[in-house]
């Protein structure tokens, strides 16, 4: 459990953990995020040598393989101080919450994750602990819905900061989601181990979001905007899947935008 | 019940290929699911409860021998017998010897998972004893020859028109069939007779009182009380796990039980058995005999990481939570537990290299942590589970990967021990992939990812990582962003 | 033939012991109250019933409409029987029983009835003959399940989930409020208790000398099913319907 930002000065430096997917595949969001966190008066820093969580492999049992990553992982990130910011509820929950099942036979190693585990936050729970989530005001005309990945929500306990910092962006109506807490059917490997059973799941949340009448969908986990993108991509929607991290961007980057971005 | 778990690949697929099904199977969601949600969000201290309920089963649990001894004890105090039977084959025997031996010529079953582990109504039946299930779900699934698809509402799959067609031949030939409530007055009227001429009932058993050798019913629907009401002989059969200590135990139990199950404050019945009847009592059966059975429970219970799921007080609400469960239903188990809690006992009851694919047939939502009433953390034990699939000793029964995957994992661990590599590897992947993409998305990813996009867009690596993008931003004139 | 001991030293192995242990005292479950304070507790619940009887008659009330009772009140003995006859007649009953509680003869409820030209027995039906007669216990079952009504009291109700708790008594105890399509159930103040816990406060004693009767009926309205397509119909295997006639406030 992270430590009570209460009893803490607010930071003025934090590391940025990037995340695997979107270090190679969206880095869109990871600039984003940086974006955020530097008009919030924090200095940023990018730990060059990071990789991976490790979630993947543990996910699908493969613990042997996970375990010299995760190990890498913690090894890299003692070495900061401060803050370590994801911009993903299920990596944070993978280093806070499952590192120790991974190292249980190591006590050390145990301990040495719990100290980073203890000072990292995922992107929103971050900006709400900090410096709540009437601090960003920005502007971006558009509809939208936001999706609750299941980590965040339920590994992490994080449900209101999300909404009400999307609250605060003037011009962002946002509309509601039918069933916006059941899982969109992403679960890592599960989505191509299991593509036909994830792929229905994914059916359901898509039809939902279709009937929201939305431009966007916003959603805080990088797997789970691409098994969302990636579908309504091919129903032949317009619909844009985006991070929060990158419509709070938008919001205080300049001249609001309607609609849809290009990937 | 023999266990079919191998087949759970190809009775998924044959779930999601069927509309009806689905659509019936939207029902709990829409009725239990919901109907839990507002029972907790009704109770002030439901919070407080989950947490008292799962101190309540993690001590019994700890202490069953003591508590399967002082139970037993009180049973027989009370005029009643009890059987230890090790496995389901040594429980069924018994029950169909003890009737044969009395001559019985009517069972009456009421609604017992643990009697599927036995498939005690066939057996009732090859034996020459008429077997009927009285719980209405039950009766339907057993006039369709089916096992059951739901922890209490076995029937859940079955439209109106096919309970119909199952009622009465005339609504076979696609005529218009009457609505639920008719349909159910029918069935009365069925089994009715039946109830009457039992002469032997087999129930489950919700909770085992050990302090006072009392058995808990908790139905809606009244054949549960025509079982302790009717027949002479009642046999009431349990997991040995269903213990609690105390009588005062139960109303946390109860009440946690109920909501969870249908959403209910509580259920129309709940039958407090305390033995056979007393010698002034002009009614009620005069034998009562609770058979205990382990059944691979030992395995659960010998399992440090596993022991919290005899803990497991059979509500279904992680069933009515599940995406997976609701697209797949229930026989795609292969065995008498369905959904998630059925995906963490089936492999460790019955085998987790055959059952391998249950604990991998989840996308980790958390969904049924959240809703268990018991706090039973569901998700860590499929990834215990998922980790002997992959990696257990492979003289074990447990090992199911193949050398395929083990080289697939091992090649990802070699690409994320360091940078240059993973850049390297992300690189390679945009190379290889780029010439069949369009604008950043791939309709037809090669293997491994082919699954993926049976359904959905891929996408392609970004031209520069994150690590390139701000290493550029820093230089003067900045930022690179959106090249597809 | 597994014996009781192999089946249990197996359960004391799965557990990692040698042998059975006794359970150090938990406040996790209420098996380790001393007696005297579940007396305390037991007592302190019949008093609550007494002093509270007019607001939990009316949660009582309130939550035995939810869950399905259809909920009478009536102020006096001779209303209450009149009422109770009304019904029956409603439902063309022909045949009534009733079991032995006492508010069953403190309201002119057999006379009420004989007048609309029903039947009313008692449930105890084998007063002087052998009880353990098969063909005595036949005929008691043959009344239950042709009856068109039956009518008890109550031992005790619950106020949190409009519940009435009924013992087996001598008779027909069991199937009077369970085979006839209808039941009528008499409720007085005084017999309501707050919640489960106080129920099973009081009755723990009984529980545990094996006084209590070979079963216990808590009942929270008609019998329902929704095992069919999720949709919840009242009436299947017990009662269609369930009356609860409160006697004494209005």
């Amino acid at each position: 459990m992270p430590e009570d930002p209460s009893t803490q000065p607010r930071p003025e430096h934090v590391t940025l953990f990037a995340t695997c997917m979107v270090d190679q595949l969206a880095p869109g969001v990871g600039e984003s995020t940086v974006e955020v966190l530097e008009y919030l008066g924090l200095e940023v820093d990018f730990l060059d040598d990071q990789t991976c969580c490790a979630q993947p492999a543990f996910n699908s049992g493969f613990r042997s393989e996970a375990l010299p990553v995760a190990r890498r992982f913690v090894e890299l990130f003692e070495k900061v101080e401060g803050p370590i910011v994801v911009p993903s509820g299920s990596c944070a929950a993978m280093v806070r919450n499952y590192y120790r099942d991974l190292f249980r036979d190591d006590p050390d190693l145990v301990e040495r994750a719990r100290r980073v585990g203890d000072r990292l936050y995922e992107f929103t729970e971050f900006i709400d602990r900090f410096f709540g989530n009437d601090a960003i005001t920005g502007r971006v005309n558009d509809t939208a819905t936001y999706h609750k990945c299941c980590h965040l929500i339920r590994e992490l306990g994080v449900d209101g900061p999300p909404l009400e910092l999307l609250e605060n962006v003037d011009g962002l109506e946002m509309r509601p989601l039918e069933r916006a807490d059941v899982c969109c059917g992403f679960g890592g490997a599960f989505s191509v181990k299991m593509a036909d059973i994830s792929s229905a799941i994914l059916d359901e949340k898509l039809d939902n979001i279709e009937a929201a009448g939305v431009n966007t969908v916003i959603a805080a986990d990088t797997g789970c905007i691409y098994q969302m993108q990636g579908g309504l991509r091919r129903r032949g929607s317009d619909v844009q899947v985006v991070h929060i991290a990158e419509i709070l961007a938008k919001s205080i980057s300049g001249p609001a935008q309607t609609g849809t971005r290009a990937r | 019940m023999k266990p079919e778990t191998t087949q759970f690949r190809v009775k998924a697929a044959a779930t999601l290929d069927n509309k009806t099904v689905l659509q019936s199977l939207e029902h709990v969601y829409t009725g239990f699911h919901e109907g839990r949600l507002t029972a907790a969000a009704d109770t002030p201290n439901w919070e407080e409860l989950r947490t008292k309920g799962k101190a309540i089963k993690d001590h019994t649990i700890a202490h069953l021998d003591y508590y399967l001894g002082l139970l037993a004890d009180n049973v027989e105090k009370n005029g009643g017998h009890v059987f230890f039977a090790e496995d389901a084959a040594e429980a069924r025997e018994h029950v169909v010897k003890l009737a044969h031996d009395r001559n019985v010529k009517t069972v009456i079953k009421s609604k017992s998972m643990v009697s599927e582990e036995m498939a005690l109504a066939d057996a009732l039946i090859d034996a020459g004893i008429e077997a009927v299930e009285t719980d209405l779900g039950e009766y339907i699934i057993q006039l369709a020859g089916e096992t059951p698809y739901h922890l209490i509402a076995p029937a859940i799959h079955k439209s109106r028109e096919d309970v119909a067609a199952l009622l009465d031949d005339d609504f076979k030939n696609g005529d218009p069939v009457p609505g639920a409530d008719e349909l159910t007055m029918l069935a009365r009227a069925k089994l009715r007779a039946v109830f009457e001429r039992a002469d032997m009932s087999v129930t489950g058993v919700n909770f085992a009182v050990a302090e006072s050798g009392s058995i808990a019913l908790v139905t809606n629907e009244g054949n549960g009380r025509m079982s302790t009401s009717v027949p002479r002989i009642h046999v009431a059969v349990m997991g040995m796990e269903k213990i609690v200590p105390s009588i005062q135990d139960l109303s946390t139990m109860l009440r946690i039980l109920i909501r969870s199950a249908t959403g209910q404050r509580i259920t129309s019945y709940i039958t407090m058995v305390n033995g056979p009847r007393k010698p002034d009592e002009e009614e009620g059966p005069e034998e009562f005999h609770l058979v205990i059975m382990n059944n691979g429970r030992d395995k659960l219970l010998a399992d440090p990481q596993m022991r919290e799921s005899l803990n497991c007080i059979r509500c279904g609400a992680c069933l009515n939570a599940c995406p997976v469960y609701r697209k797949v239903g229930g026989h795609a188990y292969g065995w008498v537990y369905p959904g998630p809690i059925g995906s963490v006992v089936s492999p460790v009851m019955t085998g987790l290299k055959d059952a391998h694919d249950l604990p991998n047939a989840s996308s980790l939502c958390g969904a049924c942590h959240e809703v268990c009433p018991v706090k039973i953390n569901i998700p860590r034990m499929l990834l215990e589970l998922r980790w002997r699939a992959a990696e257990g000793k492979s003289d074990s029964r447990e090992r199911a990967s193949s050398v395929k995957e083990r080289m697939l994992w091992k090649s990802w661990r070699i690409g994320m021990m360091g940078r240059r590599r993973f850049d390297l590897g992300a690189r390679i992947s945009r190379w290889l992939l780029r010439p069949m993409s369009k604008r950043g998305w791939i309709k037809k990813a090669p293997p491994p990812l082919s699954g993926w996009t049976t359904t959905r867009d891929f996408p392609l690596a970004a031209s520069k990582s994150l690590k390139q993008r701000l290493a550029d931003r820093k230089k003067p004139g900045g930022t690179n962003r959106d090249r597809p | 033939m597994t014996d009781r001991a192999k089946f249990i030293s197996g359960v004391t192995a799965s557990l990692g012991h040698s042998e059975v242990q006794t359970p150090a005292p938990d406040l996790a479950t209420a098996i380790f109250e001393s007696d005297d304070d579940a007396k305390l507790k037991a007592a302190e619940a019949l008093a609550v019933a007494g002093d509270r009887a007019t607001d939990l008659i009316e949660r009582m009330a309130e939550a035995a409409e939810a869950t399905g009772w259809r909920v009478h009140r009536v102020s006096n003995p001779e209303d209450a029987a009149e009422l109770i006859a009304d019904i029956c007649q409603g439902y063309g009953a022909k045949r009534v029983l009733r079991s032995t509680h006492d508010v069953l003869t403190d309201i002119p409820l057999d006379l009420a009835i004989r007048d609309t030209g029903a039947s009313i027995d008692l449930t105890e039906l084998t007063n002087q003959a052998d009880t353990t007669e098969p063909s005595e216990r036949e005929k008691a079952k043959n009344a239950a399940f042709s009856a068109d009504v039956g009518i008890t009291g109550v031992d005790y109700a619950i106020a949190e989930t409009g519940t009435v708790v009924l013992h087996p008594r001598k008779g027909l105890s069991r199937l009077v409020s369970l085979a006839p399509p209808t039941h009528i159930a008499v409720l007085r103040p005084g017999e309501v208790l707050e919640s489960l816990d106080e129920l099973f406060a009081i009755e723990r004693d009984d529980f545990l000398s094996g006084k209590l009767s070979g079963s216990m009926n808590l009942i929270s309205g008609p019998s329902k099913t929704g095992d069919i397509e999720g949709t919840i119909v009242t009436g299947i295997h017990g009662p269609l319907e369930a009356h609860l006639v409160i006697l004494g406030s209005s």
